[in-house]
This record gives C-alpha cells, sequence and structure tokens, in this order.
C-alpha cells in the first residue's frame, strides 16, 4: 500500500522535478528508480508519521554525534560482528536487507564501506550491484560517497555459505558534510529477506516478517570456533561513480515523450471522428444526390418522353398537310432534345454512375451519337480493362465537357472523315484524346475556336490535369487531356461481379420509377 | 435467320399488316404507343398488357409478330417477363422500351433473351425501321453493349459447352463494333456482305441467351450444394 502510493507520488515528483536528481542514478532500469525515488518523495512527505506505523528496527540507524559518538566499528578493519541468519547451513545463501537515512539538505563528503563474507557475497545498494567478493579473508573497501544523496537507502547484501560456519562482516562509515558521522555495522538491526521475496533488494521497508539478523560471533576478540577467523589484508575498489543516466532515460524527457504521444494520439482519435463524421455526410449525400437524380429522371424524364409521343400521336391524326405540323414536328423535337439533356445531367450527378467505367461509356455514346448527323465517321479506342474506380463529380463533368468541346469543334472545323476518341489507363494517368484527321489550324492564329481552347486548358487545370493539342494546317487536330487518376480503390459497393450490379441497380430503379410517388411524399 | 421471319414485301405487308403487343404500365403511355404504331400503314396494335403478368397471359394466345416490352414494370419486371415469354414463344422477337439506355439495364435485357431496345423518345420513323429490323432478323447492338458482350464471353462458365463461345469472325465483329464501326464498315473491313455480319450478330445473340441461362443454373448450383 505504501509503496504504491509512493510510487505514485514518486510519478508525479518525476515529472515536475526529475532534473533535480539529473546525474544520479539508482539503477540501469527507469521503472526501479521510479520506484525508489517514489517511496523517497513518500518518505519525505510523511516522514515521521508513515515511518511511525513501521517496525522501529527499520529506521533504527546509529546516528550518535560528535565527541558522544561510540565507535561501533572496528577501528582496524571498519567492521561490526560476524552476522548470519538463525540458523546455518552448508550451501545457504543469506539475504541481509538494511536501510539507512541520510538527512536532509546535507553532504555526504566520504562513505566507506568494509565487507567480507564467509564464504561469498553480492553487494548492492539501492538495487544496483557495488560488486562481489568469494574470500573472507579480504575484506573489501568500497568507497560511495557519491552515490549517496540525502534521503533513504537500501543495502542488501547476498551471502553465501559453502560448509559450515557463516558470517558476513560489515561496516559503513558514512562522514557528512557538516561533522556528523553515520555508522551502520554488521549487528541485529539487519533484517533477513526470504528468498522468495522478489525485488527484496531494494525494498524500502522490511515487511515485519523478515527476521532480525543474528550475532553469530563478535569480531574481536572472537569466541569459541571463530578463533581462528581474522581477516588478513584489505582491498580497495576503485571509488564508486554514479550511473550517468542518458537525457533520454530521464524523467523530464520521458514525461514530455509521453506528452507528444498522448496529444499526438488524441489529435488522430479527433481527426478520425471529424472525417469519420465528414465521410458519413458524403455518402449521405451521394444517396441524396441518387435519389434527386432518379426523381428528375423518373418524374421529368418520363413526362418529356410523354409529351414527345403525344405530340407524334397527334401528328399522325392531323390532315396531311396541315400547316400544325411541322410546328408539332418541331415540338416534337425540342421535347425529345429536353428529354436527352436531362439524360446527361441526370448521368452527371448520378452517384450510382460515378465511375471511370460509366465515364467512359457515356463519352462514347455521347461522341456516336453527336457524330451520327455529321459526315465524320466515329471511332472507338478504349481499354477494355479499365479500372473500376470512383470518378468524382467535377472530374466527370469537366472531363465531358471538354470531350464535348473537342467535339464540337471538329464537326464545326475540321472537316474530317474520321474521328478517334480514346480513352487509355497509363499508370496513374487517364488519357482521353479525340483526334481527327481534317484541316487541322494553326494554333497561333486560332481565335474562334480560342475560347474553347482556353476554357478546356482551365478545366483542366482544376482536375489538376493538362489539355494539350496538337494541330497543324492540313494535318488533323488532336487534343489531349491527361488527368490524374483518383487513388481511392475500387467502389465497394455498386462494383460487385458484374452480373450482380445491373439487377440490383434495375429493382432499385424500377421499384422507385413506379414507386415514385411514394419515395417523394415520404 | 431462318427461325425468323423475312421481310415482309409491301403487298404482303398491306394484306397481312403486322402484329404488335405491347407491354406498358402507364395508360397514357400505352395509348399513345397504341395509337402511333397504328398509325403505320403495316402495324397494327392487336394486344396492350398492363403488367407482366397480363402479358404472359395474353400474348401466347394474342400471337403478335413482335413484342414491345417495357423495362420497368410493377412486380414483375420487363426482363424477367421477356425470359419467360422467350420459352413460350422463342419465335417472336422482342424489343424493349427504355427511358433511358444504361447499358447494364439493356445488356441484361438482351441476355435474357430481348432482340433490340428502344428509346423510348424515339423518333416514329426510327421506331419503325427499328421495329422492320428486328422483324428481318437484325440485332441491334451498340458499341458499349458489345463491349459488355465481349466481357462476358470472355467471363467463364464451369461446365460451358465450348459450342457456345465466339468463334473468331464473330469475335472480329464484336471488336469492331466496340471500335464504333457500323455493320456496314464492318462488312467493307472484313470484306463479307452485311447480311453475313447481321447473321454473326444474331448468332452471338442466341450464344448470349444460352449462356445465359447456363450461368443462371451454374448460379443456382452453387447457390444451392446438392
Amino acid at each position: 500500500m505504501l509503496e504504491k502510493i509512493g510510487y505514485a507520488i514518486g510519478k508525479l515528483l518525476d515529472a515536475k522535478s526529475g532534473i533535480g536528481r539529473a546525474g544520479f542514478s539508482f539503477g540501469c532500469r527507469r521503472g526501479r528508480a521510479s520506484v525508489l525515488f517514489g517511496a523517497w518523495a513518500l518518505w519525505s512527505c510523511f516522514n515521521f508519521t508513515a515511518l511511525a506505523q513501521t517496525d522501529d528496527r527499520n529506521v533504527n540507524i546509529g546516528t550518535p554525534t560528535g565527541e558522544d559518538m561510540v565507535e561501533v566499528l572496528d577501528p582496524t578493519w571498519g567492521v561490526g560482528s560476524w552476522i548470519w541468519a538463525g540458523e546455518t547451513a552448508d550451501k545457504q545463501t543469506c539475504r541481509f536487507w538494511r536501510s539507512f537515512e541520510i538527512p536532509p539538505g546535507v553532504m555526504v563528503a566520504r562513505a566507506q564501506l568494509h565487507i567480507g563474507v564467509d564464504n561469498g557475497y553480492r553487494l548492492m545498494l539501492d538495487g544496483r550491484e557495488l560488486g562481489t567478493g568469494s574470500d573472507w579473508r579480504s575484506i573489501t573497501e568500497y568507497e560511495i560517497g557519491l552515490l549517496l544523496k540525502p534521503g533513504r537507502h537500501v543495502l542488501a547484501v547476498e551471502g553465501f555459505n559453502d560448509n559450515r560456519e557463516a558470517g558476513m562482516l560489515f561496516g559503513l562509515r558514512i562522514e557528512l558534510a557538516d561533522g556528523k558521522v553515520i555508522m551502520i555495522p554488521s549487528d541485529t538491526s539487519w533484517r533477513i529477506a526470504l528468498a522468495d521475496q522478489r525485488g527484496w533488494e531494494s525494498k524500502q521497508v522490511a515487511p515485519a516478517h523478515w527476521a532480525s539478523a543474528v550475532v553469530v560471533s563478535k569480531f574481536l576478540p572472537r569466541n569459541g570456533l571463530w578463533q581462528e577467523r581474522r581477516p588478513t589484508m584489505t582491498v580497495k575498489v576503485p571509488v564508486l561513480q554514479p550511473v550517468e543516466l542518458y537525457f533520454w532515460k530521464r524523467g523530464w524527457f520521458q514525461a514530455i515523450l509521453w506528452g507528444f504521444i498522448v496529444v499526438t494520439v488524441l489529435f488522430c482519435l479527433r481527426l478520425m471522428a471529424r472525417l469519420a463524421v465528414q465521410s458519413k455526410a458524403q455518402a449521405l449525400l451521394n444517396i441524396e444526390r441518387a435519389r434527386i437524380a432518379r426523381d428528375i429522371h423518373d418524374e421529368l424524364g418520363a413526362r418529356l418522353t410523354e409529351l414527345a409521343l403525344e405530340g407524334e400521336v397527334i401528328q399522325t391524326e392531323l390532315p396531311t398537310g396541315s400547316a400544325v405540323r411541322p410546328k408539332l414536328e418541331a415540338l416534337c423535337e425540342k421535347a425529345r432534345a429536353a428529354s436527352g439533356a436531362m439524360d446527361e445531367v441526370v448521368w452527371m450527378v448520378n452517384s450510382r454512375r460515378d465511375t471511370l467505367r460509366d465515364f467512359a461509356n457515356f463519352a462514347c455514346r455521347h461522341a456516336q451519337r453527336f457524330l451520327a448527323s455529321s459526315p465524320i465517321r466515329c471511332r472507338l479506342d478504349v481499354d477494355g480493362d479499365l479500372p473500376e474506380l470512383v470518378f468524382e463529380l467535377p472530374m466527370r463533368r469537366n472531363l465531358l465537357l471538354g470531350v464535348k468541346e473537342a467535339l464540337n469543334n471538329a464537326v464545326k472545323y475540321s472537316k474530317a472523315e474520321e474521328l478517334f476518341l480514346r480513352i487509355h489507363c497509363q499508370g496513374q494517368t487517364l488519357l482521353v484524346v479525340v483526334e481527327d484527321n481534317g484541316a487541322g489550324f494553326d494554333l497561333e492564329l486560332a481565335d474562334s475556336v480560342r475560347n474553347g481552347l482556353t476554357s478546356m486548358t482551365e478545366r483542366m487545370k482544376e482536375l489538376g490535369g493538362r489539355c494539350q493539342i496538337e494541330t497543324q494546317p492540313g494535318a488533323g487536330c488532336r487534343v489531349e487531356f491527361q488527368v490524374p487518376l483518383p487513388k481511392s480503390s475500387s467502389r465497394q459497393s455498386s462494383v460487385g461481379s458484374e452480373a450482380d450490379l445491373p439487377l440490383s441497380g434495375m429493382r432499385g430503379a424500377a421499384l422507385v420509377s413506379r414507386g415514385g410517388e411514394e419515395v417523394t411524399t415520404r | 435467320m431462318k427461325q425468323f421471319p423475312a421481310i415482309p414485301d409491301g403487298q404482303a405487308a398491306a394484306k397481312h399488316p403486322l402484329r404488335v403487343a405491347l407491354v406498358e404500365d402507364q395508360q397514357d403511355t400505352r395509348e399513345s404507343w397504341r395509337r402511333l404504331i397504328s398509325s403505320f400503314p403495316d402495324f397494327e396494335c392487336t394486344c396492350t398488357c398492363t403488367s407482366a403478368e397480363e402479358a404472359l397471359r395474353m400474348i401466347p394466345e394474342a400471337k403478335p409478330d413482335v413484342i414491345l416490352m417495357d423495362v420497368f414494370l410493377p412486380r414483375m419486371s420487363g426482363i424477367e417477363c421477356t425470359a419467360k415469354l422467350k420459352a413460350i414463344l422463342p419465335k417472336t422477337p422482342i424489343v424493349m422500351l427504355t427511358a433511358s439506355d444504361e447499358d447494364e439495364i439493356l445488356f441484361l435485357a438482351l441476355e435474357s433473351g430481348a432482340d433490340g431496345y428502344l428509346l423510348k423518345r424515339t423518333k416514329p420513323a426510327d421506331l419503325r425501321a427499328a421495329l422492320l429490323d428486328v422483324m428481318s432478323g437484325g440485332a441491334p447492338m451498340t458499341s458499349e453493349i458489345a463491349r459488355h458482350v465481349v466481357a462476358s464471353f470472355r467471363r467463364k462458365i464451369s461446365g460451358m459447352d465450348p459450342s457456345v463461345s465466339l468463334t473468331s469472325r464473330e469475335e472480329e465483329t464484336l471488336v469492331l463494333l466496340t471500335k464504333g464501326y457500323s455493320n456496314k464498315e464492318i462488312a467493307d473491313h472484313l470484306n463479307l456482305s452485311i447480311e453475313t455480319v447481321r447473321s454473326h450478330l444474331k448468332n452471338i445473340y442466341t450464344k448470349m441467351h444460352v449462356r445465359s441461362r447456363a450461368e443462371a443454373v451454374a448460379h443456382y448450383m452453387t447457390k444451392r450444394p446438392g
């Protein structure tokens, strides 16, 4: 519980004041460092209130000061008594644990640590391994002053006994900048951690069920079996340096990184939500457009057709030579033309007819019909396997208007015998070419068609494409439209297999064409 | 083609006007069509039906020379009705009437057995010409429809008899059609008579019908195994 709260507070402080511990580390793994730091922060916050609840032995740090100071460490070897767990066994591992405190605001001048274990040890401070040893006859001396900052620290020693007697000698002498000395000998204030306790070496508070260490013998003078146990030398280990923490491992950097990631994710989510709303609106718009197209077609188109038909019938019933006949004929012709024009408009806005293939079909049909009344033969050259790409309204409209303009020019000026309408896909580009073998013209002098030509170019620019006109007097004319193909893949809703599409489309149309009233009144 | 009546010469037409059956659900339109067709000297509208169901009941008895069928009918569509009528009267040409020329629908109609189609806004003179053409075994086909047909024949149908695939001449004819050539131009280009081109087209139509039926069966069988 305490640890969790400590962790949480530690996280907070981590983010805010992580700089405070720059260049100082408790371990390589950040998570562990955070836990330690968090616990330390908690401890600082709740100091005695929190600690009062825990076992007294945890905070029993020997801090005799000044002249009253009792020397608890052996003056020669700098260690306390031989200590071990209550029971001694061969091939036994014994985990010693002890915590201590450097008073806040005080710098550590020196900190000498002496250790020796029969038969071997692994020494850890705040979870970081400082060193190992395997010979009790030599006492190892560590200088750990640089590792100790104000706050709580945890010492942990994993001792190993090969056979028979076992014991650990330990002494830590910390000289503070203000002249005070903290001494930690090996004595009964050490606790024995259980073997199955994970992370015992960096635990801030010892659980109550951890037993105290037992003094198996005084260091000097020795008693009983320990007679001959005497270290022969002290080995000095070079001064231990704090672990350099790279900036990307530091709290502030990671906090910023996390913040950045969170902001990015939120931003993406927002964009995605907006996109979803927008595409839904687009889909609704398409459905609505298709409905309007059908309504116009079914209502207006059918009426216009009927109008023409009735006109024809009246015409047949008039006496031949009647003066009204040509007028009626003209009327019918106009109604038919209106019906045809409306078909085109409906086709253009109908979202059910918005694929590249639909466009190609429509353009071909238009060209053939348009040229049928002229002496020009219409030839088609269309890729058989045009992709079923969605071809949006502006694209369809502008391209079709461009083609119409080109056809118009050809009929008006070219005197051609043959005209090719070519529709090809070249990679990601759609090529639509209107090519005639007629008189051609001088582009520089082409006043009469100039308007048409500029508007064609403008239209293609609008689509991000271009319009290229190649012509010379007497050498025909070739108008080439190039537009980038839409990147979107083929449409799901209407492509399907070729057999499915017409039937479903037909049924939908049939339903609406005859149930038109129902749809419009709803 | 032998299974279709030959072009009636002027005299025969005068004696026996061609009997036309009309299937159209809109009353005004139906009446207009009836009067328009009857106004042609060599045609006579002998049977008018308001729905596909009525057409299936009346037309086999009326035995007309040609049937004009609206694509969109309430309940049973004109396309379905065409397929059913073809089963009863395989030799009677059926011409679809449509308000708009959407290739998919027209292709489907042709596949189901229709022998041609007319836009509803067709001029009377063109209407008469188209009817006579169909009666004489013509098989009208635009370049868009031809494209559909080519695609349809390239699609494989399991268990399909190879005799209903296209001959090379038929394929050539279709490809030229997709390029916008007229029947006359195709005849010139392939060194054939225009009658031969027409007969090729008629054969393509027939094969298309067979294929569409086989495809329907195949579809049915894959849908319901065992």
